[in-house]
């Protein structure tokens, strides 16, 4: 029943995306995120959907596309640079089987996110982008949040449309996500053009902001909670009544404490007490390890180098009260093939230091990029452009709070971040194009222009 | 049968976002933008000083 109801589905937005071809594009973004094929048990799972929505995606652009439009910027090229940087270091990887099947993903997102750009030409087509992101993410964020609400979850036993741990489905990176899209939500509730902001659109963005922010809460991941503490801490920095806000935000958060189950809870505290977590202490040594590694390999040892690492760490033992007792009598722990547990570390030990200057470029340059587009609209201050410093400021807070959860958790290469990144790309050229449409000429030279048009006048 | 629910609400919303994107021809071309009012960005005061100058020397 299910097949049938995805098989349907995907027609019916295929048979759109024929009217209008940029639909193509938006139908990979769908399947990529949500991955129709897992929640299906056979017909979809035969076909090979994502090449055959990017070849659509790719025809549609070459056939009815004005590429006139088209605008590249330094970022842009720097995804291309990291792309071909990892195809290499895949070609020299310490460990060639596992190198070559997590490339056999990279590039398909790399290429996306590099593709996305030159397609996003019309205000309309970016706001489009967003909204896909944002509903492809609720679907998994609706069920969570509810199980949640209902009194389910707990860590990796939060069950999201599938028992699957890949891409969003994992916890802590739905987690990260879930909380980064939050601004995105709020922009389409206020500025959103396909639903109008009325009544239903706002109670809808409201619930689902809800349920965005029950999802670290279903999944128990710490990172989670970092990532809010920092989205409260980034609508600070917007909100003009700041008094106002920090007392309804600290009224809220207290009050939410006692509704929060006491596994959660629990979990949370161990965010203080690190040094007596196995899970903390694992991170630690990684980093360590692979810090040691990129001095000898400063080029990195490809993706997935961390299966070659065997550590060794101590765990100081713990009380019944989980106070240390003190370090005399210390667990020792061997582990081997951990994994970095950080996108800055994973980046840094498959890719080594050139691919992490690239990598914090194209990220960090995000949120730099983002702070200039933002400030130089609110000077501008034209009504019609009133939509577009908001979009700049919560593209930035998304890319932020990413990069804050991906310190713990490695998500270097989640394609759904790739795909805000070329939403930043693409609205960046967008605006060049039209602030070069719409610069100001002095009266002489429109003067000029007009007898250029109309000689006899 | 939350599983269910998250997957249709999502899959509506997407469906008729679709299909009200079909309706709209400012998807694939926008009108062009009103001229700005004033120079912008580097160089606006200096420009804007010359453009007045040369409205004094028309008059």
């Amino acid at each position: 029943m299910r097949d049938l109801f995805f098989v349907g589905y995907l027609g019916l937005l295929m048979l759109m995306a024929f009217k209008r071809p940029f639909l193509f594009t938006l139908v990979y973004a769908y399947i990529d995120i949500i991955a129709p094929q897992r929640l299906s048990y056979f017909l979809l799972n035969a076909i090979p959907l994502s090449l055959i929505l990017f070849a659509l995606a790719l025809l549609g652009f070459l056939v009815s596309d004005d590429k006139r439009d088209v605008r590249v910027s330094p970022r842009w090229a720097l995804l291309l640079v990291l792309l071909a940087y990892c195809g290499y270091s895949t070609t020299v990887a310490v460990e060639p089987l596992a190198a070559q099947e997590k490339w056999s993903w990279v590039w398909k997102a790399l290429v996306f996110a590099s593709f996305l750009p030159l397609l996003l030409k019309t205000k309309l087509r970016i706001e489009a982008l967003a909204l896909t992101l944002v509903l492809c993410a609720s679907a998994l964020i609706v069920t969570g949040g509810i199980k949640t609400a209902l009194g389910g979850g707990g860590y990796g036993s939060l069950v999201l449309l599938i028992n699957d741990n890949s891409g969003l489905y994992e916890g802590s990176i739905i987690s990260c996500v879930a909380i980064a899209i939050i601004p995105l939500i709020v922009w389409l509730a206020q500025h959103g053009t396909i639903f109008k902001p009325d009544w239903k659109v706002k109670t809808y963005a409201t619930a689902l902001t809800f349920a965005a922010l029950l999802i670290p809460v279903g999944t128990q991941a710490r990172t989670g909670l970092v990532c809010i503490a920092v989205l409260a801490l980034l609508f600070i920095r917007q909100t003009k009544r700041r008094f106002l806000y920090l007392t309804g935000a600290a009224v809220i958060g207290l009050a939410a404490i006692p509704f929060l189950p006491s596994a959660f809870s629990q979990r949370m505290e161990t965010i203080q007490d690190y040094k007596a977590d196995e899970s903390a202490a694992t991170r630690v040594a990684v980093w360590k390890w692979t810090w040691e590694f990129v001095k000898e390999h400063p080029f990195g040892g490809g993706f997935d180098a961390y299966r070659i690492n065997k550590i060794r760490y101590d765990l100081p033992v713990v009380d019944e009260n989980g106070f240390d007792t003190g370090a005399v009598d210390r667990r020792e722990i061997v582990d081997q093939g951990r994994a970095y547990h950080s996108s800055f570390f994973e980046m840094l030990g498959e890719q080594g230091f050139p691919g992490l200057i690239i990598w914090l470029l194209i990220h960090v340059g995000g949120v730099w990029r983002m702070e200039m587009v933002a400030r130089m609209y609110k000077k501008r201050n034209r009504p019609d452009e009133s939509w577009v410093a908001p979009l700049a400021t919560a593209l930035q807070n998304a890319q932020i709070i990413y990069l804050v959860g991906s310190l713990f958790v490695g998500i270097a290469f989640q394609p759904f971040v790739y795909m805000l990144v070329a939403m930043q790309l693409g609205l960046d050229t967008y605006l060049a194009r039209r602030r070069n449409e719409a610069a100001w000429t002095p009266i002489r030279k429109q003067r000029m222009q007009a007898q250029e048009i109309n000689p006899a006048s | 049968m939350i599983d269910n629910f998250s997957i249709v609400l999502s899959h509506g919303l997407l469906l008729l976002a679709f299909w009200l994107l079909t309706r709209r021809d400012d998807l694939d071309r926008e009108p062009p933008p009103e001229p700005d009012a004033e120079p912008q960005g580097f160089g606006a005061t200096k420009r804007r000083q010359a453009s007045r100058q040369d409205t004094l020397t028309d008059a």
